[in-house]
């Protein structure tokens, strides 16, 4: 256990730098610097010179290893957007917004997925497991942003019970969660329909049965439990992926979080910006991938790590 | 013929009144024919597939043509069944052209993504230990990073456009087919098929491209098809962020960037090439689902 953990931390920081280099090159090859917009043009010799003052004039790899030091001690520079705080403070300001959405919306859209999946599992080619294949299947093809101007048409245009944008008051909390649910709540329906029903063909079910075993018993102390498992690693991997997916239903919504930073950062060649939350991402995910596999060992106790794919 | 029959003519001779021998590929088919939504599914990839190839046929004007200026915003009436669009254009010839686009996306995303996922899969499979470990990291570099992200930087690299698209898409979906390989090929490799290739000196290149990759054929078929929606959604998502395709290529995912501008307004700018998009992705999914299943019955759901 110990030796597979410490193995994974190893691949992490391995990825973690590869990632931080390729986006690191990326982003300066694209074309064009912090002070090129056409808002506030500058001569070249004030653009020289604040290049200068942002140490943008030193070579790449210059830049690339003063910045990754300051990332070992949880400095990610100043945003050139907003220049009168760090990075670590813009993300502190943006962040719960996109924290409250993301989170809201996987914690009730997986659970509602979960219920889905077992009632569809249990009614297997019934009226109400073909409603739930073709809820989730929707929810999985129609673009996010489509789903919120359907709800903002629905709810806030035609029936006027809540606002269509904004974040202050809570009632317009509603409908950006409820966009945001949709992913998760598809994704997990169609997860635990074919887990259950994965689980519900093995022999050892009809073993249960045959002892005589009532139904209920069956389903909600080995099935559910079996059927559990893959569906842990999921978790959170998709909570992580709140963080960018939540980019269409906050610029929907105009709620004031994270996502129009991820479009923001590139367009104004923020580079301490774009580091930041792409390096965060990246961590984050690497941290969720470990930690599902750790639970699931936990829980599962087959695998072994040696020979784990 | 020879006076010899083989086995398998001889079998035929007597197969239609007593066993018809019955290949793999007759159980899969069948398998598929009996699963009602993938039947219904392909036909209507099918239906889209022609209506892409043969568009300049069905529809009345070009797609980029501004015929219709004066009726322009007009609601879908028996002249134009999908209405005219904010810039004049026929709405109908837009969405039947989109389809052109999202669909060579997608295929093109898949083609590429089997083209790299195979040999990786196969090498990882096959020889495991340090290769093995090489691509799985490559993979793990791919998971840890949001496709959306990436491709937002390399949109902004390239300006955007249609093999920018095709080379993300890729870039990401081969991830899947690679893993649906390496599994085969792994599974395969200890077979006696195979050491008895090995046995005969056979180098591993021939082996690998001789009998592991035609053993692999249904995940790389399930791979390549399950590739095509995903293809297809990027493309709609990065238009949303006006990194797609340019305009005046008519683009599903740009149109209804567009409409939703219209939305109140004008519902139909933003239902129709959303009700295309929904019903291809939707049908591309559920064809690869129902061919899948029929394929591999072990894969059955996951």
């Amino acid at each position: 256990m110990l030796r597979f953990i410490i193995g994974r931390l190893l691949s992490i920081a391995l990825t973690f730098t590869v990632v931080s280099i390729i986006v690191f090159l990326m982003m300066h090859a694209v074309p064009g610097g912090p002070f090129d917009g056409n808002d506030m043009p500058v001569s070249d010799a004030v653009k020289a010179k604040l290049n200068a003052s942002l140490g943008l004039d030193k070579p790449l790899y210059v830049q690339y290893f003063k910045y990754m030091w300051g990332v070992l001690h949880f400095d990610f520079g100043v945003p050139f957007q907003s220049p009168g705080e760090t990075v670590l403070q813009l993300l502190g300001r943006a962040w719960p917004a996109s924290l409250i959405l993301g989170g809201a919306g996987v914690l009730i859209g997986a659970p509602l997925g979960i219920l889905l999946g077992i009632t569809a599992a249990l009614r297997r080619n019934s009226w109400a497991d073909y409603l739930v294949s073709a809820v989730s299947t929707l929810g999985l093809t129609i673009p996010v942003f489509v789903i919120s101007m359907m709800l903002i048409m629905v709810f806030a245009v035609w029936l006027g019970w809540l606002p269509a944008s904004g974040w202050e008051k809570p009632n317009s909390w509603f409908l950006p969660i409820a966009a945001y649910a949709a992913i998760p709540m598809s994704t997990y329906a169609r997860y635990t329909r074919s887990s259950m029903l994965d689980v519900l063909n093995k022999p050892f079910v009809t073993v249960l049965r045959a002892k005589g075993l009532s139904e209920r018993k069956i389903i909600f102390q080995h099935v559910l439990r079996n059927a559990a498992l893959p569906m842990v690693t999921v978790f959170l991997p998709m909570f992580i992926g709140t963080a960018t997916g939540s980019i269409f239903v906050e610029a929907m919504f105009r709620v004031p979080g994270l996502g129009a930073y991820f479009v923001s950062s590139i367009n104004l060649r923020d580079y301490p910006l774009e580091m930041a939350l792409i390096l965060m991402i990246t961590m984050m995910f690497c941290v969720a991938y470990l930690l599902s596999d750790i639970i699931y060992a936990l829980l599962n106790p087959r695998i072994r790590f040696g020979g784990k794919e | 013929m020879t006076p010899h029959t083989t086995p398998s003519s001889a079998l035929a001779d007597v197969g239609q009144s007593v066993t018809a021998q019955r290949s793999p590929l007759y159980f899969a088919f069948r398998r598929f024919t009996d699963n009602k939504a993938a039947v219904v599914s392909g036909l209507i990839l099918g239906v889209i597939i022609l209506m892409a190839v043969f568009a300049p046929l069905i529809t009345q004007t070009g797609y980029a043509d501004q015929k219709y200026l004066t009726d322009a915003l007009a609601f879908p009436s028996d002249a134009h069944w999908f209405g005219i669009d904010d810039l004049g254009r026929d709405f109908f010839t837009r969405i039947v052209f989109g389809a052109r686009v999202s669909l060579s996306i997608g295929f093109s995303a898949a083609l590429f993504s089997v083209l790299i996922g195979i040999p990786l899969g196969a090498i990882a499979g096959y020889y495991g230990g340090t290769a093995d470990w090489c691509v799985m990291r490559l993979i793990e570099l791919f998971s840890v990073v949001p496709p959306l992200l990436a491709a937002m930087l390399l949109g902004a690299l390239t300006n955007g456009g249609f093999i920018t698209i095709v080379v993300i898409a890729a870039l990401f979906g081969w991830v899947q087919v690679c893993l649906l390989v390496r599994a085969q090929i792994k599974a395969f490799r200890e077979k006696e098929f195979v050491r008895a290739a090995q046995a005969l000196g056979a180098d591993p290149g021939y082996i690998i491209r001789r009998h592991l990759v035609p053993n692999s054929i249904s995940p790389i078929i399930v791979g390549f098809v399950l590739a095509i929606p995903m293809a297809m959604m990027l493309e709609a998502s990065l238009s949303f962020l006006g990194i797609g395709v340019p305009p005046p290529t008519p683009s599903w995912g740009q149109m209804i960037f567009v409409g939703m501008n219209f939305m109140y307004f004008y519902w139909h700018l933003a239902v129709f090439p959303t009700a295309a998009l929904a019903i291809t992705v939707l049908a591309t999914t559920l064809f690869g689902d129902g061919l899948r299943d029929a394929l591999d019955p072990t894969l059955k759901g996951r």
